[in-house]
């Protein structure tokens, strides 16, 4: 079969662009549409870094620079939510999964390379929608960004009213962004791969972005429900998630809007707790499984070595991916929920935590005795594996009941999510960037000042979320606006503390500018990058072109003949094998091996 | 084929090299992921309303009498849901040999039974149009009702309106491949188009079967 | 491998699963007049399971395809049961908590309709 479907992919049409819009804004090209996925995440996401400046300016000194309640609120509602979603979804999916994906493949784009530029578009209509809200009367919503009901949509809460609907439909909105271009990504990993690229031979990278891209498809529909379920609570009046509330406390904008509402009656809160962490926690693994690709890749190439048991690399993504559909309550514990589940769902959380130490021993090994050359790319990921190991542990006492209800909802759980889903991924997305600017520009960033904004953002993080492990154990709690400033309930090493993780905040954050300057110059001043600077053996180092062009491949797609990992084999002349050089049996021909035929 | 001595398929085909669905479009690849997606959705839709049916403690109206009509001076129950389950079955049955003649290479036969499916299609959604004005018309809201529970009322409106916007879409669909096809848009290829809209269409088909059974039935 | 060529089957099949759609739903239909019991609902569930097998298997063509895709497709759903079994477990107990403390009463019946 491969015989008739290889030519139906070289010969698949491309949609020519004639002008600059459709070269660059209404491109179809997956390479243009991953930039911009790219540049439109980073900008929000440098918004959320200001949300973050604002927030440990009150913390550090409360009072002093006039932040309003409210604002602190709308914030860290902000922040939280930009960070997940509209920064870490939509630049691993959305940029990395784009610009991969066909190139790793070997394959000339997506499958539908329209839906996948409409999929950009319907992403910045999210994101307009999202910032939208900070124009409606009332603001943005203040909510916290896992948006609990009742307190969402009641009166006190900041933007209770149209800032929790904007939120809302932006959210509906980027899920259908995500579909679009999901479906892409799946459909062309399972059907658009070139000839003797097996499952089993893609580079790790594919298979995080893949299994993600599934959790996604799986898991937003939940989301997607719960936004749905929300607006109508809100607008129309319903009674989903809303149960009888006292007078006092009414809420909603159905009640000025519809004739005849009454008041709620009934709802079950819970419903939405449980809805959105079946999307929740499987979002964490969205945002993980292919930080943990692309972290494989990077430690391989640049220490030169076969990445460490490969096949039980992807069978630990798999089930990582299938187990994080069962845990999702571990986030409920002290929600009052059935008392049964708490033993259901610390089990399934510490069964979880097996295949993730598999991955985390298998990166130890591939660095063990390897011939590291330390480069920006491998300083994030050494970073990465550290900063994961640190987050999960804390993890899995959090994963315990009974360590987890006094800890629950305290700095404690804040430490360990940033370490564990905000700034890992954080560090894998600055190690791909500074791995495949070089492909994607044709030329390389400049290394000093990428060691310098490793070294700040590093340490720094580290500065800031490791004494909030301290400030959770003397038991400041989460999303408090004012921690208090006399010592008589709040003890003067944590005021202190507060002091100093605002500071580091200011200067990692400050430093993230190194990188953006880096960005910039570099595409006009870099060293010119030449194919291959890295020595890496995956398709997208082996493009006729550097930047590969539209099509990726000329006119013939590559073959491919090994696995992504060939470094360092012993009696080879380089120390690294590219995947589409064929293999050579005794006699000195080329063979085959492994490749299945259909 | 689907047979047990093809169990031994199953490692070959997702151990090879190009696609692991074997000899199926990317397209149609593409359609059935979307209904796997979508799937999740409407059990989502299907969990809330067993959570909220469960957890309220007021009663819940009985459906079979709601969505009763009165036949000569008779009150038979779900009739109007019994017609509708009924017209989408038929549908189903038309798009099914629509795909089928598509593959026979007969066009026009083809384009008929798109055409006779998208119009048990704009029935279907037409008697869902006048259930709701019923309802409505007897005081049925998303907020409350006269005979129990509100959310009642927030189910029904919420999870037949969102399957009816899946079959008014289905419905546009089906329209614009009708022309298309008609136009010779997909004369070089098998007219698999046609069963990918067919997928698309009887996964509304079937998912109303859950809905039948768990929302009106039930 | 029938797939290759697209699905070409004997329209006799589909009239065979039309007709038996149309008696199954009739059937199901047929459940409204019992009395609510485990009878009843299991007689929804079967004929629910009968005719969703009918439209996926033979309408969808889904048991023509290579086991490939029918796994990948039948198995995730699994998922759901998961949510849907836990979330029957957790209603039960909300409303055995609501019936405890805020007293209301578990044995109220609807108002009758009137059209
Ligand atoms: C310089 C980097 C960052 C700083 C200084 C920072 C700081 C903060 C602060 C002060 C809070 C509020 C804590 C509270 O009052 O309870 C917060 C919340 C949060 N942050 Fe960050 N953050 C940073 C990066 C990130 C990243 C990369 C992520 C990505 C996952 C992230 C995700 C979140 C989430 C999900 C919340 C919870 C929001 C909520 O409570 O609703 N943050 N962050
Ligand atoms: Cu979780």
């Amino acid at each position: 079969m491969a015989q008739a479907e290889i030519p139906y992919q070289e010969a698949m049409p491309l949609h020519d662009p004639h002008s600059w819009v459709t070269k660059y804004w209404y491109s179809q090209d997956h390479k243009v549409i991953a930039v911009q996925y790219g540049i439109t995440a980073m900008a929000v996401g440098l918004l959320a870094l200001v949300l973050s400046w604002i927030m440990r300016l009150q913390i550090g000194w409360p009072g002093v620079f006039g932040i309003e309640p409210a604002l602190y609120y709308q914030s860290f509602t902000m922040h939280g939510m930009i960070m997940v979603i509209y920064l870490l979804t939509a630049f691993l999916l959305g940029s990395f999964g784009n610009y991969l994906v066909p190139l790793m493949l070997g394959a000339r784009d997506m499958v539908f390379p329209f839906v996948n530029m409409i999929s950009y578009h319907v992403y910045l209509l999210s994101v307009i929608i999202l910032l939208a809200g900070y124009f409606v009367p009332g603001g943005v919503t203040g909510a916290g960004w896992t948006l609990y009901p009742p307190q969402a949509i009641l009166t006190g809460t900041p933007g209770a009213d149209w800032g929790i609907a904007s939120m809302l439909l932006s959210l509906a909105v980027f899920i259908v962004a995500f579909t679009m271009g999901g479906l892409n990504y799946v459909t062309t990993i399972l059907q658009a791969r070139t000839r003797g690229m097996t499952l089993m031979r893609m580079p790790l990278s594919i298979w995080g972005i893949f299994a993600a891209t599934v959790l996604g498809l799986l898991a937003f529909p939940a989301l997607f429900v719960s936004a749905v379920m929300m607006l109508l609570d809100n607008f129309v009046g319903t009674s989903f998630f809303m149960p009888a509330i006292s007078s006092a406390l009414e809420g909603g904008m159905a009640g000025g809007m519809i004739e005849g509402t009454d008041a709620y009656e009934g709802g079950s809160p819970l419903l939405f707790q449980h809805l959105f962490w079946f999307f929740g926690h499987p979002e964490v693994y969205i945002v993980a499984l292919p930080a943990f690709g692309v972290v494989s890749d990077l430690i391989s190439v640049h220490a030169r070595k076969n990445i460490f048991g490969y096949r039980l690399m992807v069978w630990a993504i798999v089930a990582i991916g299938v187990l994080s559909f069962i845990v999702w309550a571990h986030h409920m514990y002290v929600a009052g929920m059935h008392p049964y589940f708490g033993f259901f769902f610390a089990t399934t959380t510490l069964v979880i935590a097996v295949p993730t130490a598999i991955k985390v021993y298998n990166w130890t090994l591939t660095l063990w005795r390897a011939n590291i050359r330390f480069t920006v790319p491998m300083l994030f990921a050494i970073a990465f594996v550290i900063t994961f190991v640190v987050g999960g542990l804390t993890g899995l006492f959090l994963g315990n009941v009974i360590v987890d209800v006094p800890l629950s909802d305290t700095y404690f759980v804040v430490a360990h999510f940033h370490m564990v889903m905000g700034v890992a991924p954080i560090l894998v997305i600055f190690g791909g960037i500074y791995h495949w600017y070089p492909k994607i520009t044709g030329r390389m960033l400049n290394d000093t000042l990428g060691r310098l904004h490793f070294w700040f953002t590093f340490l720094g993080t580290y500065a800031i979320y490791f004494p909030m492990h301290y400030l959770g154990f003397v038991g400041v709690p989460r999303r408090y606006y004012d921690h208090g400033t006399t010592s008589a309930f709040y003890p003067e090493s944590a005021q202190f503390l507060d002091k100093g993780i605002s500071v580091a905040a200011f200067i990692v954050g400050a430093a993230q500018f190194l990188f953006i300057a880096n960005l910039v110059v570099s595409y006009f001043r870099g060293k010119p990058a030449g194919d291959n600077p890295w020595e890496a053996t995956s398709l997208e180092w082996r493009t006729p072109q550097t930047p590969p062009v539209h099509g990726n491949w000329g006119d013939k797609l590559p073959t491919v003949h090994r696995w992504a990992y060939d470094f360092s084999v012993p009696g080879a002349e380089q120390d690294f094998i590219p995947q589409d050089v064929p293999r050579e049996g005794a006699d000195g021909k080329p063979q085959e091996k492994g490749a299945v035929a259909s | 084929m689907a047979s047990a001595a093809g169990h031994a398929t199953i490692i070959r085909d997702w151990g090879s090299d190009v696609t692991t669905f074997k000899g199926v479009p990317w397209g149609k690849a593409m359609m059935w992921i979307f209904l796997l997606s979508d799937t999740f959705i409407f059990s989502c839709f299907l969990t809330a309303y067993m959570t909220v049916r469960t957890t309220t403690a007021e009663p819940w109206p009985n459906a079979s009498e709601v969505f009763s009509l009165t036949v000569l001076g008779q009150s038979v129950p779900l009739l109007l849901i019994a017609i509708m389950t009924f017209d989408l079955i038929t549908s189903s049955g038309t798009m099914a040999m629509a795909v089928n003649y598509g593959y026979r290479r007969d066009k026009k036969k083809a384009v008929r039974l798109i055409l006779a499916t998208a119009f048990f299609g704009f029935v279907f959604v037409s008697m869902q149009a006048f259930e709701w004005y019923k309802l409505i018309s007897e005081g049925v809201r998303p907020f409350k009702n006269n005979w129990g529970a509100e959310q009642f009322g927030a189910c029904f409106f919420m999870i037949t309106g969102f399957h009816g916007l899946h079959v008014s879409a289905g419905v546009a669909y089906l329209l614009i491949i009708a022309h298309r096809v008609h136009k010779g848009k997909y004369d070089h290829t098998n007219y698999e188009i046609i069963e990918i809209v067919g997928l698309y269409w009887h996964f509304v088909d079937l998912v109303w079967v859950f809905i039948f059974a768990f929302f009106y039935l039930w | 491998m029938s797939s290759e060529v697209g699905q070409q089957h004997p329209l006799s099949i589909y009239f065979a699963v039309w007709v038996g759609l149309f008696i199954v739903s009739g059937l199901s239909y047929a459940t409204d007049f019992l009395q609510d019991g485990l009878m009843r609902w299991g007689l929804i569930l079967l004929f629910m399971f009968v005719k969703a097998g009918y439209i996926v298997a033979i309408f969808m063509h889904l048991k023509y395809e290579r086991w490939a895709l029918i796994y990948a497709l039948l198995l995730p759903p699994g998922a759901l049961l998961v949510l849907v079994g836990l979330m029957w477990m957790e209603s039960d107990y909300t409303w055995l908590t609501r019936i405890e403390y805020f007293g209301e009463d578990p044995y109220a019946v609807a108002k009758p309709v009137v059209h």
